[in-house]
């Protein structure tokens, strides 16, 4: 078995397109750094000084009309039909300040998070498509039925494959993660502010980047399964596609309860360790009236990383057990 | 090792075809292949030589009977017998995107042969330095010579070679039956389907025939050829009405062939002469006609086909 994964994983690196998408997922990883940059410089000389300026029209103003309209607005207020709003959320009218104005600086233990969120992302797509191609090509191409005159313990076969695509994906995906959150760091730091980055935000962060690594290696056996389940890297890249689309795109804005039994959010929940949603929610009032709401909702990181060990569970002992049974032409 | 290399008993396929029709592939077919030597196993288009082959390597599941191969029972042991087999089935497939070499050291890596040995195979076949071309680029022959390059990674006993000559040019299906014959005469079993009867002929020391998926006949060449039919032989004479009937009333079967009759039954082709002669019927051409693999397989398949 270990010989076996050896032998796949020389296969993985061979492969051209495992070779591109490495380019492609380089290409991505400049492109985020790149954006980042332009995202955390500060103003130029020219822009901040028109936001100063603009800074003291607001104050001057303030200074000179705020008092009025305080009492304009609270004779206002008096005339409002009941139920009233308080009257300090109605009137408030505070003094403007210089950091309201131009652009903040950008904190790097609040960036960071997101575009790990967000890297964890292509990178998973990455390895689904490259788990899928380095299945589906070899059955597509029959070469499956020669290997399979080489070593017929299909299990083995099977197990082998999916650990090379699982774990030849993993250092792939530290080095992406870090190559990001390294380069950000450097970035924000001369351009930014990274004083808040404590330790436990670096914990924090790199805990996120660990499950992220995770998540890809996931998303590779899983792709792997798909692409020998369908035979073809097409057609897996396809009912990927149109389960993204239908099922966590369409279905989950038409039916919002559903959406803690979706993969996308029980993702989100691993990597981020809890997830927000929305739910709309609607009340009748016991005077008759109907209103609804738009309530925020946690998804548990323990739900999370239970329907994605689940998940996976699932799809393999499926691929197997389907592998195991099916005759190779 | 067991004078019998592979053995079937009652072994039985069923294929469903994507409308839900049921395709009989393979219906108790009972094989025997000897240990040694060239084994010919010969059936029409469609009666299930792949099928059965594949049955035995494992590929895909028979849906009844017992399989041997060395004397042990397949596919429940196959993994132990597996690196006493090389198999070729239907046309080469490897990965295209890489090498011809590189393909080999992948299943030479898989089953823990020696790096040295891809070298060594690739000579064996003449692929050299073609080798270092992607398996796409092959053609025909060359996919042809790296499929058994392959084989040749695991030094077996056994070899299995589907059609091997298939869309091959005279020169390729002499390389190949020659090399067959050489593997062959080395002491290593060599299983080969073929459509292509003089060839088999040729190089095989026994030969199975079957039809619809069933066994029709099966031994040596020479056993086969001679049980198959009678002694043929072919005759020239003016009068085809008066000699025809001369020869049936004799107990012998007579068919038009051209200008000739072919007669079949007669003990001995003196005997056609002699009773000719006496109805004054002179014979002014008188030829044995050899049976052939390729009639007796006719007359066994007749209508067996698609
Ligand atoms: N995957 C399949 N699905 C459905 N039917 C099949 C399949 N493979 C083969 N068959 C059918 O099984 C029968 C036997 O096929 P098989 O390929 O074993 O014949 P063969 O003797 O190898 O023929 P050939 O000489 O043409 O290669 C045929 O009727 C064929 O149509
Ligand atoms: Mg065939």
């Amino acid at each position: 078995m270990i010989r076996l994964t050896k032998v796949e994983l020389r296969r993985l690196v061979s492969r051209r397109l495992t070779a591109v998408g490495l380019v492609g997922l380089f290409l991505i990883t400049i492109l985020l750094l790149v954006a980042t940059y332009f995202d955390a410089r500060p103003l130029s000389a020219v822009e901040q000084q028109q936001a100063q300026q603009q800074y003291e029209m607001a104050h001057k103003d303030w200074v000179d009309h705020a008092e009025e309209m305080r009492t304009q607005c609270e004779a206002d207020w008096k005339t409002q039909p009941d139920p009233k709003p308080k009257l300090e959320e109605m009137c408030v009218y505070s003094e403007p300040k210089p950091e309201d104005f131009g652009k903040p600086p950008t904190v790097f233990a609040q960036i960071m998070p997101d575009l790990l969120q967000g890297s964890s992302y292509f990178l998973a797509f990455a390895a689904f498509l490259i788990g899928a191609s380095f299945l589906g090509a070899e059955f597509s191409s029959g070469a499956i039925g020669n290997w399979l005159t080489f070593e017929p313990r299909r299990l083995r076969v099977y197990g082998s494959k999916l650990l090379a695509a699982a774990t030849g994906f993993v250092p792939i995906a530290a080095v992406v993660l870090a190559v990001i959150l390294f380069g950000t760091f450097l970035i924000v730091d001369k351009l930014g502010d990274t004083a808040s980055t404590t330790g436990k935000v670096w914990s924090d962060l790199s805990a996120i980047g660990g499950r992220a690594v995770v998540t890809s290696a996931l998303a590779a056996a899983l792709g792997s399964v798909v692409g020998l389940l369908l035979r073809h890297t097409a057609a897996a890249i396809g009912v990927v596609m149109a389960y993204l689309v239908l099922a966590e795109g369409v279905f989950a804005a038409f039916l919002e309860k559903a959406q803690p039994w979706l993969i996308k959010l029980n993702f989100d929940a691993f990597v981020r360790h809890d997830a927000q949603y929305y739910v709309t929610e609607c009340k009748t009032g016991s005077d008759g009236s109907y209103a609804c709401d738009y309530v925020q909702k946690t998804l548990s990181f323990e739900h999370g990383a239970w329907y994605l060990a689940i998940f996976t569970v699932v799809v393999v002992l499926l691929g197997g057990w389907v592998f195991h049974r099916r005759d190779v032409n | 090792m067991s004078d019998v290399a592979i053995s079937t008993r009652g072994l039985r396929k069923t294929y469903r075809t994507r409308r839900g029709r049921k395709v009989v592939a393979v219906q108790g077919l009972d094989l025997e292949v000897p240990a040694g030597g060239v084994h010919g196993f010969l059936g029409p288009n469609g009666s299930g030589k792949t099928t059965s082959i594949r049955m035995l390597l494992g590929l895909i599941r028979a849906d009844a009977g017992t399989m041997t191969v060395f004397g042990r029972p397949v596919p429940a042991q196959l993994p132990e017998v597996v690196g006493r087999i090389g198999a070729i089935v239907e046309s080469p497939k490897f990965f295209p995107a890489f090498t011809g070499q590189k393909n080999l050291e992948l299943l030479a890596e898989a089953i823990g042969a020696p790096r040295a040995r891809v070298g060594e195979v690739l000579e064996q076949t003449s692929l050299g330095e073609r080798g270092k071309d992607r398996f796409r680029s092959y053609s025909l022959g060359m996919k042809q010579r790296l499929a058994i390059a392959a084989t040749l990674l695991k030094e077996p006993d056994l070899l299995i070679f589907d059609e091997p000559t298939n869309g091959l040019d005279p020169a390729g299906i002499r390389e190949i039956r020659e090399t067959m014959r050489g593997l062959g005469e080395q002491g290593k079993t060599v299983l080969v389907s073929s459509h292509i009867l003089a060839e088999v002929e040729q190089v095989a020391d026994t030969v199975s025939i079957i039809g619809h998926g069933r066994l029709l006949a099966s031994g040596t060449v020479a056993e086969v050829i001679g049980g198959g039919t009678a002694p043929t032989v072919k005759v020239a004479v003016n009068n085809h009405e008066a000699a025809t009937r001369v020869l049936t009333a004799a107990g012998m079967t007579v068919r038009a062939d051209g200008n000739y009759l072919l007669v079949e039954g007669a003990p001995d082709p003196a005997d056609v002469t002699r009773r000719l002669a006496h109805q004054e019927l002179y014979v002014s051409e008188l030829t044995p006609v050899r049976a052939d693999l390729e009639s007796v397989f006719l007359e066994l398949t007749e209508g067996e086909g698609l």
